[in-house]
């Protein structure tokens, strides 16, 4: 018996350590926005706790102060050189439009897809799913190069229509792999009822399967959400002036030295809403990341 | 398109108006129209791309000129002959197969632990998902704020250690360059194989389990002889996910150390990142990212023949 507690104690302990190392630098990220710049910069010492905590990174990068104001307000002169570029408003708006509208835009055409590749017969079906699989494991920047040159010739080049394209086509594959094996799991009867009623294949879809599979829909939609908001490489590549949270964040770091409190100002805010979203749809989770193939 | 057409309106009032009556595979009753908008955007902007940087490599580029002529073989063999290339094949492999092997151990091994129905364990479960959604340039620059040579948290630990010197910073030094960029990708990722193998343990059967341990067999020959045998469907897949992802690999190598210190992290992707944006060699970018694609190709088609992976 005492051997048994033993066990579950140390089960319990090496858990809780091994967990706290992985959720130990989002914590330090979050601590260190709200430590003012002498104590992110301290050189001789790791501060700890030992600080007074202010928003004034926030201020910066969510609110848009100026910086040399900021730093004037604190009675510092440390960070009242370089440049006033580190507002993140209008990378945390163009994130918004982006995300949203790839995710309402994906999920749509998912949605159609992968109601005709779960329901009809077709020849080639198989085929059609290979090419939708092997599109996921493309890697981006095999297509980037000609993607510039062709939405540079549209006029999508820099512009939130062109990034919401291009965020969509990569997840088109992911979503619609899940809401197709979201659907398989809606059985055939319930179509073949429906359509015995006189419904029309789009009434059925419309009526009978969408209201069905509504969870695994808010799950997809999360899972492209996030995507989007995390996505930097085909952000880098195809804008200049409308930048993303990820791309706008790494501008922060220059030559002369990183300004690592607005940095991580501006990483918590960007990594808090996935927090909450991805933590909403949990029960789905496994499923969405194996495209389906798991079905949890 | 799918409103007009007849079938959609209620059986019950058929004679009426006079519809026009579309042609069958564009009503909802064709898979056609289903299919037709997710197609037409990845013929647009994901097959016509691919061919058209397949056109674009057989360009040679002249970088003083700026003119390009058809020269269908010139990249093509530059590509084979570049020691770079060699480099960022095999410093992309290293990575792949490193990061993998460690994100697979660690992640069967914590989802053995925490594969728990006791109190306190659903939300040690919940906070291991978190580092799933950092956006991965951000994860980048929450090491490169850890590993700072000054000030890092990651840093002072290791000198405290004293298994790095405060002259080499974990990032600058060409041998541990790749494993500072390594961390940062087991950290965000071994949560996605965590989150898998825990699916994979709640479906296995207990039969076998209550026979093995009658028959005395131990813990750990149970793991050995049945729960990774049981698993390895699930195994394979997650690896294949993982190993694409990571042969993929671009947003750390870019954030982190810029395929630095010299090229000591530049990966194949990286590579072909560097020759467009400071050579504005564009065909050659594409045949070097073409080349990637092609490896992954033939890699994944490799692994999922020989272990009948599945989706």
């Amino acid at each position: 018996m005492h051997d048994a507690k033993t066990k579950v104690f140390l089960r319990y302990f090496t858990s809780i350590i091994i967990v706290a190392i992985f959720v130990f630098p989002i914590a330090w990220w979050g601590l260190t926005s709200v430590k003012p710049i002498s104590a992110v910069f301290d050189k001789d010492r790791i501060v700890v706790f030992d600080f007074e905590p202010t928003l004034e990174n926030y201020r910066v990068t969510v609110f848009g102060y100026s910086k040399r104001s900021s730093a004037e307000d604190g009675k510092t002169l440390m960070g009242t050189s370089g440049n006033n570029s580190y507002d993140g408003r209008g990378s945390i708006v163009s994130s918004i439009i982006v995300a949203v509208g790839s995710t309402f835009l994906t999920t749509t055409i998912a949605l159609l897809a992968s109601y005709g590749i779960s329901r009809m017969q077709f020849w080639g079906s198989q085929g059609y799913l290979n090419w939708i699989l092997s599109q996921r494991f493309l890697p981006p920047i095999a297509i980037i190069v000609p993607l510039v040159f062709i939405f540079h010739d549209l006029g999508l080049r820099d512009s939130h229509t062109g990034l919401i394209i291009a965020h969509t086509l990569i997840n088109i594959p992911l979503a619609l792999l899940l809401l197709k094996s979201f659907m398989d799991d809606v059985p055939l009867d319930i179509d073949q009822a429906a359509m015995i009623d006189g419904a029309t294949r789009f009434q059925c879809f419309w009526k009978v399967i969408l209201p069905m599979i509504r969870g695994g829909l808010a799950a997809t939609a999360v899972l492209c959400f996030i995507f989007s908001w995390t996505e930097f490489l085909l952000s880098l590549f195809l804008t200049n002036s409308i930048r993303t949270i990820p791309v706008k964040i790494t501008t922060y770091v220059t030559s002369t030295g990183s300004e690592w409190g607005y940095i991580s100002a501006l990483g918590t805010s960007a990594v808090l809403p996935s927090f909450i979203f991805i933590l909403l749809v949990q029960r789905h989770l496994v499923r969405g990341l194996t495209m389906g193939a798991i079905k949890d | 398109m799918v409103r007009l057409s007849p079938v959609m309106r209620d059986p019950r009032k058929k004679a009426g108006a006079k519809l026009i009556r579309l042609p069958k595979w564009l009503t909802s009753e064709h898979p056609f129209p289903w299919l037709f908008p997710a197609s037409a955007m990845l013929i647009v902007f994901g097959l016509y791309p691919i061919l058209y940087s397949l056109w674009l490599s057989m360009f040679k580029r002249n970088p003083a000129t700026r003119i390009e002529t058809f020269r269908p073989s010139w990249n093509w063999s530059k590509v084979f002959a570049d020691d770079r290339v060699i480099d960022a094949v095999s410093v992309t492999l290293s990575y792949t197969f490193i990061a993998l092997t460690i994100q697979l151990v660690l992640g069967l091994g914590i989802a053995l632990l925490l594969d728990s129905d006791r109190k306190g364990f659903g939300l040690l479960r919940s906070l291991m998902i978190l580092p799933l959604v950092v956006p991965p340039a951000v994860t980048g620059m929450m090491f490169l704020l850890m590993y700072d040579g000054s000030f890092g948290v990651i840093s002072h630990m290791l000198y405290g250690l004293g298994w790095l010197s405060p002259t080499q910073p974990i990032l600058a030094n060409a041998s541990t360059a790749l494993w500072g960029v390594i961390i940062a990708d087991v950290w965000q990722w071994t949560p996605f194989m965590v989150l898998i193998m825990l699916a994979g343990l709640r479906a296995l059967p207990k039969d076998p389990f209550e026979a093995a341990a009658i028959d005395g067999a131990t813990d750990f020959q149970a793991f050995f002889r049945l729960t990774l045998p049981m698993m390895s469907k699930i195994i394979a897949l997650a690896v294949l996910i993982r190993g694409i992802d990571l042969f993929r690999i671009f947003d750390y190598i870019k954030v982190m150390t810029d395929s630095g210190p010299g090229t000591a992290t530049e990966t194949l992707t990286a590579y072909a990142g560097t020759i467009y944006f400071k050579n504005a060699d564009f065909p050659y970018a594409s045949t070097v990212a073409l080349l990637t694609l092609i490896m992954i190709l033939i890699i994944s088609t490799i692994f999922i023949k020989i272990f009948k992976v599945r989706f």
